[in-house]
């Protein structure tokens, strides 16, 4: 189809002020946070229905046109990147909470509600949304079940998966989906609620999403804690685990702190060096609860696991010390780091950091890497910045090319090599080191079964 | 020279804060309480003063009920050297609270305290000039920055005109405006060491002060809610509302 004839067929679905050709507007919706991929969208879309989105699959299948589902694009992996010449479905306009349930302790959302929102929402239900992270200001919750997006309290409460208790769904067929139905108990066969959460916009549009909510949790404190050396981070993690009720067990590298500090002009935890920290968060119910933290701790200063440590005395404290873990993300993003975010075991996580540290020292002695992650899931983040002077190119290639050992290493560990960031195109040529031939040829007849004609995200997750 | 710090326990600045349904005041029951946030910036600014050499004791006082001493060991994990709890139970008033300040202060003979400009829960913004009045020494409230010299302090003071720069004698009170400084975290093994420092109780009778308050408080009640706002189309619209409310 020429240009203009698919602009009219796109503008007779959305209407006229919702289809955008405009340079601006093509380079920013035509990517997520991962800039590792030229943006080349031909249009942006913003459908304001289930219908819309409908109809858009529809013309898609007719036309033979691909389709890029897009949410609060502060995805890791470019999968809500266009680079060839796709039609972004910005999910933006469909944004309303249509209602809350406090009997089903559920909330139901339109796909585009953004995740703080999820939790505002929440609290004034007395309830909690509990899957939080440093972008959830502007990612929305379909994309973080399109992603099953992990965070910083997967720890206590698990991932996105956990919390979908209903979706909609517009298949790549055009098919409207009601999946779940809210319903907690339902075994009626395969659950397809499970395929879409995850499926990365390869399956179908999630149009509405109905998430479960969690009791409120009691106050909080969070200690920021210096040890020697990584894998000592997971002993202490087992000492406070049996002491007190852990919501999140984070950590950083000295070299990732530092960037935070110089960047925000913030606070030092404490003077005694360390060159990895621990960021504990934990219910404090009452005053036995950091009694059982102190002592924890007491225990492993004795235990020569831990160096120094601070406490948060306040809830403005303890958002100071979060903020010292939670906006490295953001402040590494000018470098355009390359991002390799693995998981394994949680009880392997020792020894896969030792080697981690032998692998970075042996490869990557000419680059800076920091290490910062969710280490309480097994789940540690390693960027590599950009040498000044390095081409982009020359950059992507050499990290690449490093990581083949790296991924060998996870899948000798039996880990995987996106934890929680997906696959989108960042991971696709490495997914053989956490799938089996077997499993992704089983995956590709899922994606024939939804989307016969390949328009929802071509090229994401394997080609 | 010793300084003597007030410390007040409140409910912590980020709770939302709900009012008792008979209007007798605000839920405090399972709230999370902390310092003032005020207090905390006026600890940190005395432990400063000792860290630099210009001081040799920093000694933090609270007025309230028991409870109270969990701020005080918070006080004292941050540094302070001691602690003293003059026993109240219920609401202090200002005035109720310099005078037992004042008592405190004729006991201790600190070269300088330091105040919160206000606490956080009933903002009243006046126990440092009280105390100050009763006291009979200088008062430099709202302060940015405080440096000492010998026997005076030059402190910046945030007035609503910009900044004011002014000197005062010692003995002087100083109450503290946000930008003083940032506090420090408390480190785990202070919060150890903390709890073999010394915290003294005393009582209102013992500092021969009334603990009755001069104010009764009527009700209490949550402010309005705001209105939503409302769309126009374009200036005239904008300019017509305006008129309609009478703000044009
Ligand atoms: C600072 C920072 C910190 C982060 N921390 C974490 C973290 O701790 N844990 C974590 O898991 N992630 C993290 N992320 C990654 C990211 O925020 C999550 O993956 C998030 O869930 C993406 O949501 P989004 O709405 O921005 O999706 P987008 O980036 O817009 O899209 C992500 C994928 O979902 C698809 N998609 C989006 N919306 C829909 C829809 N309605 N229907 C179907 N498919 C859709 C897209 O096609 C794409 O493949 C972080 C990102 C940043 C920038």
């Amino acid at each position: 189809m020429n240009k203009p004839a698919l602009l009219a067929g796109l503008r007779r679905v959305v209407g006229e002020d919702f289809v955008r050709t405009d340079e601006d507007s093509l380079a920013h919706f035509g990517r997520d946070t991962c800039d590792l991929f030229e943006p080349a969208p031909s249009a942006v879309v913003f459908p304001d229905s289930t219908q819309q989105v409908r109809d858009l699959v529809l013309l898609a299948n007719d036309q033979a046109l691909a389709l890029v589902p897009s949410g609060g694009r502060t995805g890791l992996s470019g999968g809500a990147t266009a680079t060839r010449g796709e039609i972004v479905v910005s999910m933006e306009r469909m944004n309303a909470v249509i209602g809350s349930n406090p009997g089903d302790r559920t909330i139901e959302c339109q796909a585009g509600v953004i995740t703080a929102q999820v939790h505002a929402q929440a609290e004034s239900m007395g309830l909690f949304y509990p899957v939080d992270f440093a972008a959830s200001g502007s990612s929305h919750i379909g994309g973080n079940v399109a992603t099953n997006a992990g965070g910083v309290r997967v720890i206590r409460y698990g991932m996105t998966r956990n919390w979908v208790a209903g979706l909609q769904v517009v298949t790549g067929a055009g098919e409207i989906l009601e999946l779940g139905k809210g319903l907690v108990k339902d075994n009626t066969g395969y659950d397809l609620r499970h395929l879409m959460t995850g499926s990365e916009g390869t399956l179908g549009i999630i149009t509405g999403a109905t998430m479960r909510l969690a009791s409120a949790p009691g106050d909080a404190a969070v200690m920021v804690l210096g040890a020697e050396q990584m894998e000592l981070l997971l002993p202490v993690l087992e000492r406070f685990g049996s002491a007190v009720t852990v919501n999140a067990f984070e950590f950083f590298s000295e070299q990732a702190l530092q960037q935070v500090i110089e960047k925000h002009r913030l606070q030092r935890p404490f003077e005694t060096p360390a060159p990895v920290y621990a960021l504990i968060e934990f219910e404090q119910a009452n005053d036995g609860d950091v009694d059982a933290a102190m002592n924890a701790f007491e225990q492993c200063v004795a235990d020569s696991l831990l160096v120094d440590g601070v406490i948060s005395q306040s809830s403005s404290q303890a958002h100071a010390l979060w903020r010292l873990r939670e906006d490295i993300s953001a402040t590494l993003a000018h470098r355009q780091p390359y991002k390799n975010d693995l998981s394994v075991r949680v009880s392997a996580v020792p020894q896969f950091l030792a080697g981690v540290e032998a692998f970075i020292e042996q490869n990557y002695s000419g680059f800076e890497v920091l290490c910062y992650g969710h280490i309480g899931d097994g789940n540690v983040h390693l960027n590599i910045l950009r040498p000044h002077g390095m081409g982009l190119e020359a950059f992507k290639k050499t990290c690449a090319s490093i990581s083949e050992g790296l991924f060998e290493m996870v899948q000798r560990f039996g880990g995987s090599v996106s934890a929680e960031h997906g696959v989108g195109l960042l991971k696709k040529d490495s997914l053989h080191y956490s799938r089996s031939a077997h499993e992704l040829e089983l995956m590709r007849s899922i994606k024939r079964a939804f989307d016969p004609a390949g328009v929802l995200n071509p090229g994401k997750i394997f080609d | 020279m010793k300084i003597l710090v007030g410390i007040k326990r409140v409910v912590d600045y980020n709770v939302r804060i709900r009012i008792l349904p008979d209007g007798s005041g605000v839920d405090t029951d399972g709230v999370k309480m902390s310092i003032n946030p005020f207090d905390e910036i006026a600890l940190e600014e005395a432990l400063r003063i000792k860290e630099a050499g210009n001081a040799e004791e920093v000694v933090v006082v609270s007025i309230g009920s028991d409870a109270c001493q969990q701020q005080l060991r918070t006080g004292l994990a941050m540094g302070a050297d001691r602690a003293i709890q003059v026993q109240v139970d219920g609401p202090v008033q200002p005035l109720t609270a310099a005078r037992a300040l004042l008592k405190v202060v004729e006991k201790e003979q600190p070269g300088l305290v330091i105040l919160g400009k206000q606490a956080i829960d009933d903002d009243n913004n006046q126990t440092g000039q009280m105390l100050s009045a009763l006291w009979g020494r200088p008062q430099a409230t709202f302060a940015s920055k405080v440096e000492l010299a010998g026997e005076t302090a030059t402190v910046t003071r945030e007035v609503d005109s910009g900044l004011e720069v002014i000197e005062v004698d010692l003995p002087a009170v100083i109450t503290t405006d946000l930008r003083l400084n940032e506090p420090r975290f408390v480190k785990l093994p202070d919060i150890m060491k903390a709890k073999r420092k010394p915290l003294d109780t005393l009582t209102m009778d013992e500092l021969g002060v009334s603990a009755e308050n001069d104010i009764q408080v009527g009700h209490h009640a949550p402010p309005p809610q705001r209105q939503r706002g409302i769309m126009v189309e374009d200036a005239q619209q904008l300019v017509d509302a305006l008129k309609e409310r009478g703000l044009l």
